[in-house]
């Protein structure tokens, strides 16, 4: 028998580390048996020849032992590896969550701010990636752009569409372009025998299924022949639509439905998850495009357009601007260079994932730095918890260190702990992102584009996976600060062993947490006291009517019906008829005080934009200032309690074509500044007679949105004056009825039945409340401020916390201090200040940096306010104002308890 | 070698290799000694396949493996038997006296009529 080995190695890394290694080791064990036996046998008198073959025979083939050896312990080096590493992470994490269920008060708080911090991060970052982030739902959706005219001489809010004419010659003529297809968000009025139904309709030129990517489901989709003023009239059905209300029936291709009072046929049925930007369309029609047609100035068509391979926007841009230069040339009546110069006519060619999204990348984008701000105050609070648990434990892992424990082992039970919490929280994370998204659907703002669209995308969850491990490994290695700082030495036991009072280190670590906690909390509040303050402003604006106690519905007439094919104002008079016998009936209803009509309803449709022409003002087609055109009924003003001076056109003027208009106050100012408006006459096409004569003059109205400028607008009447027409015959109009009910839609069904019983194929739309229409006008708002107040709110509470925490700490390691203090005579009181003043120091040197945060920071939001500043000192005031109340608070209850200190007990103690 | 040998019954090494090693840690060549000199050189085992016997027992959790040194003070392995080796070896011992009992009343039986 041979000696036992005199020298281990430990276990752990004993092993073999690599494959040369494990060669090695294979050699060294054969060379030391080879080597003996052959001494052996040359001993028992063979030469060495002789025994070097002996062995050589005994072993076989030599290398293919060795190989098979190096097979064998490549297989359990692995096996071992994956041993360790599973006995080490089992061990950890065991020991981590047993540690976790003995102290389950820190654990739940621990996963519960971080599982907030975490969780508003994750809603937002949802929520950001489906607005903003994820691609349109279209095939190539990054080459889509759309294409719009800015026309700052004449609005400098809106932008103009695309006209037919535009389209027809920017198709033809495009070099960035593949093609431009057109749409229209509208309405159709589906007639079957029980009631007419208005549904969402897409209007498309023949080519939009192709530029976007799409094949019909069903059947075929529409061509350019479709789009032709006299193609037989088709439709194809929306996918929701088709297995809602045709039971998903592909026999309903090739039969016939009722659309209006015109019977099409259906040729096809979209594919599913097809919609127009934004807006879910149940039926698809072909738009009337006629390019033969005289060009008109008439901007009312949506226009995308497909990127060439390789092109980039900004090519597509000096493209079309290239061929909005050239407009003149080719229509010199429609865009007369006149007109080209009065109105800065341009062109602006943009990624339609921008248009779709408009204003809410920013406000989102916003809203997710302010989230973010929270989880940094969270992770802050859960920080200091950890560093108040690691002095606790200061001794035991000293001692743990002196006895020889490795600085490895101990900081990979730490991170194994933090990383354990940190992903509950992630857990708890996600449920709670997933609540709040299903919140936000179920709420539906209007402000929020891309809805429909919104859900946790596997996105969202690595967002959080990768925020709850970068917190946990941060908050593991916390404590390791202080062992790669040389803890643990017998030297620091021994002053451990004597005080209690947590190292300087340690607790200006803690005291930096929390003023960082107290900064950022300064800038969330300023942000979201900003909004609350511009939100004030907003819905303090008086908007020029009365929005209380109001219905509104919109009615749509059959075109053939209720536009016969003559000129002049006859044209008009069975629209105007109907709508003066649908007011009379209605205004018989119970509860009904007033009712009247509108073309644009205030803070809902746009208010159009016509030349007007003032009598003896010499303006010409090239001059004329473009203003608001409003065809509205008689009782429009009543119902909407808009104030009008003079008098309001009656259903009498109407009739008797008097021409008698009513204009806004904005526009009188604009047009006869220091003058009366009144018996003022002007009318929309050419200066020359006949003249609409102004009756009254209304007050200001805001009808573009409260935070807009009055509007300046001509109401014109029904029915035209002979010689000086207007457009068209109002057929689809919206209705506004003021009632004693406090709540208008009680007065719906009997104003539905109304309609219904008028006439049968005449569908009630959109059905709701003028209140709901002005909070829409200010929704967006309204949802910064309330996300960015939550987001304030929970960074008051956290920093609250983080604050008291550290204070309530340091009073009890300032206990023996504070006896020693009262033994000498200190007054309470003095002591409860001594503590309070610490806090508010604290609160001080946050809010000082927190202001500066807000100076630098608060600009970003500039868009989203409303009479306010960004450096309001109102705001910024009441933020300070409130943070120092909350460090006082946040002191009370660690200064009462510095009060109650005994002396007595203290000393004793201590002796 | 003698004629003697025996040839090696299959399954049987890892037996001698546990029952060898159930007396102490040792190196391979050693282990094959003590094979040698306690069976009197009766069975003949080749370094070709005690060596992958014992590394095949080491990844199966039966041997430990130490570098240590040799009493002529030159680097060697040393195995022994870890706690799920020898738990093996009981098991081996008691499947080996079974299995010879049954050869053993085999070859003992009289012949049927």
């Amino acid at each position: 028998m041979s000696n036992g080995p005199e020298r281990k190695r430990p276990r752990l890394f004993r092993l073999p580390t690599s494959r040369q290694r494990l060669r090695g080791d294979i050699d060294r064990e054969l060379r030391f048996h080879i080597e003996g036996r052959v001494e052996e046998l040359i001993a028992s008198g063979l030469t060495r020849e002789q025994a070097e073959r002996e062995m050589a025979q005994r072993f076989g083939n030599l290398s293919v032992v060795r190989h098979q050896l190096e097979e064998i312990d490549t297989g359990t080096y692995r096996r071992h590896e994956l041993g360790e590493w599973r006995s080490v992470l089992a061990r950890d994490f065991g020991q981590a969550l047993r540690g976790l269920v003995l102290r389950p008060a820190f654990a739940a708080v621990v996963v519960l701010t971080l599982g907030l911090g975490i969780g508003a991060t994750t809603a937002i970052f949802a929520l950001l990636d489906a607005v903003v982030l994820r691609p349109l739902p279209y095939l190539n959706a990054a080459r889509l752009v759309y294409i719009e005219h800015p026309v700052p001489g004449v609005e400098t809010n809106a932008k103009w569409r695309m006209s037919q004419a535009g389209y027809f010659f920017f198709r033809k003529n495009s070099r960035a372009l593949e093609d431009i297809a057109l749409y229209n968000k509208t309405e159709a009025s589906l007639v079957t025998p029980d009631a007419a139904e208005r549904v969402r309709a897409a209007a498309v030129s023949g080519n939009f299924f192709e530029v976007v990517g799409a094949r019909p489901l069903l059947g075929r989709s529409f061509t350019d022949a479709d789009n032709r003023p006299n193609a037989a009239p088709v439709a194809m059905l929306g996918h929701a639509f088709w297995r809602q209300r045709f039971n998903g029936d592909s026999r309903v291709v090739g039969t016939s439905v009722s659309l209006g009072s015109t019977p099409v046929t259906i040729i096809g049925v979209a594919p599913p998850k097809l919609d127009l930007p934004d807006y879910q369309a149940q039926v698809w029609l072909p738009l009337e495009l006629d390019p033969d047609a005289p060009a008109v100035n008439s901007h009312y068509l949506d226009a995308i357009g497909r990127l060439r391979p390789g092109v980039t926007v900004g090519a597509a841009q000096a493209d079309a601007a290239r061929l909005t230069s050239r407009l003149p040339e080719e229509f010199p009546v429609a865009y007369s260079p006149g007109f080209m110069r009065e109105s800065r006519f341009g062109v602006l060619v943009s990624p339609l994932r921008d248009i779709v999204i408009g204003g809410m990348s920013r406000t989102l984008w916003i809203l997710l730095g302010a989230v973010s701000i929270v989880m940094l105050i969270a992770v802050a609070n859960v920080a200091n918890l950890f560093l108040v648990r690691a002095e606790a434990r200061r001794r035991e892992t000293d001692i743990r260190l002196v006895l020889g424990a490795g600085r490895l082992h101990l900081a990979s039970h730490d991170i194994a702990e933090s990383i354990l919490l940190s992903l509950l929280g992630g857990l708890l994370a996600v449920g709670l992102a997933y609540g709040a998204i299903r919140f936000l659907v179920v709420i539906n703002p209007s402000s929020v584009p891309r809805l429909a669209e919104l859900s946790l995308g596997w996105q969202a969850g690595v967002v959080a996976l990768v925020l709850s491990l970068g917190a946990g490994v941060g908050l593991g290695l916390l404590p390791l600060t202080r062992l790669a700082l040389g803890g643990g030495s017998v030297s620091t036991l021994r002053e451990g062993g004597r005080t209690q009072t947590a190292s300087r280190g340690q607790l200006s670590a803690r005291s930096a947490l929390v003023v960082a906690q107290m900064a950022l909390a300064v800038v969330l509040l300023a942000a979201a006291g900003l909004m609350v303050r511009s939100f004030q402003r907003l819905r303090s604006v008086q908007p020029g009517f009365d929005a209380s106690n109001v219905l509104t519905f919109e009615v749509s007439l059959p075109y053939t019906r209720y536009v016969p094919r003559v000129r002049g104002p006859a044209a008009y008079v069975p629209v105007f008829r109907y709508h003066r016998d649908l007011a009379q009936q209605l205004a018989a209803l119970p509860g009904v005080t007033s009712v009247g009509m509108t073309q644009a309803l205030a803070m809902k449709d746009g208010d159009g934009c016509a030349l007007v022409f003032v009598k003896d003002r010499g303006y010409t087609r090239e001059n004329a200032p473009c203003v608001g055109n409003i065809i509205a009924g008689p009782g429009y003003f009543t119902t909407l309690g808009i104030p009008v001076r003079g008098r309001v056109p009656t259903w009498a003027d109407v009739d008797e074509q008097s021409g008698a208009v009513v204009v806004s106050k904005a526009l009188a100012d604009h047009m006869w500044p220091g003058e009366d408006p009144i018996g003022k006459e002007l009318r929309p096409n050419g200066p020359v007679a006949p003249w609409y004569h102004v009756v009254g003059v209304t007050g200001d109205v805001l009808t573009r949105g409260l935070d807009q400028p009055p509007s300046e607008i001509v109401y014109y009447p029904m029915v035209p004056i002979e010689g000086a027409p207007l457009w068209y015959p109002p057929t689809h109009m919206t209705v506004v009825i003021r009632t004693r009910a406090t709540d208008p839609l009680s007065v719906a069904p009997a104003a539905r039945r109304v309609v219904t019983a008028l006439d049968r194929e005449v569908p009630v739309a959109n059905v709701q409340t003028m209140q709901t229409i002005v909070e829409r006008s200010t929704a967006r708002t309204t949802f910064a401020m309330l996300l960015l107040a939550v987001a304030g709110g929970m960074a008051l509470v956290l920093s609250a916390v983080g604050i008291y925490g550290v204070i309530s700490y340091t009073v009890t390691q300032r206990r023996p201090e504070i006896g020693v203090r009262m033994a000498l005579g200190a007054q309470a009181a003095q002591v409860g200040r001594m503590v309070v003043a610490q806090s508010l120091r604290f609160a001080a040197a946050g809010i000082a940096i927190g202001l500066l945060g807000a100076f630098a920071t608060t600009r970003v939001l500039q868009s989203l306010l409303f009479g306010v500043n960004p450096t309001d000192p109102v705001t910024l005031g009441g933020v300070t104002i409130i943070l120092v109340m909350l460090g006082a608070l946040a002191a009370y209850v660690p200064a009462r308890r510095a009060t109650k200190v005994d002396p007595v007990e203290v000393l004793r103690q201590q002796g | 070698m003698p004629d003697t040998d025996l040839d090696l019954l299959r399954g049987t090494l890892d037996l001698l290799i546990l029952k060898t090693l159930s007396w102490g840690p040792m190196h391979g060549l050693a282990v094959l000694r003590w094979i040698e000199q306690v069976t009197e050189q009766r069975l003949q085992i080749t370094e070709g396949a005690l060596y992958p016997a014992l590394h095949r027992m080491e990844q199966k959790g039966w041997l430990g493996a130490d570098w240590g040194y040799s009493d002529r003070n030159r680097e060697a392995k040393f195995y022994k038997l870890t706690a799920a080796g020898r738990r093996q070896l009981t098991a081996e011992l008691s499947k080996w006296s079974r299995y010879t009992e049954a050869v053993n009343l085999l070859i003992a039986a009289q012949g049927v009529r």
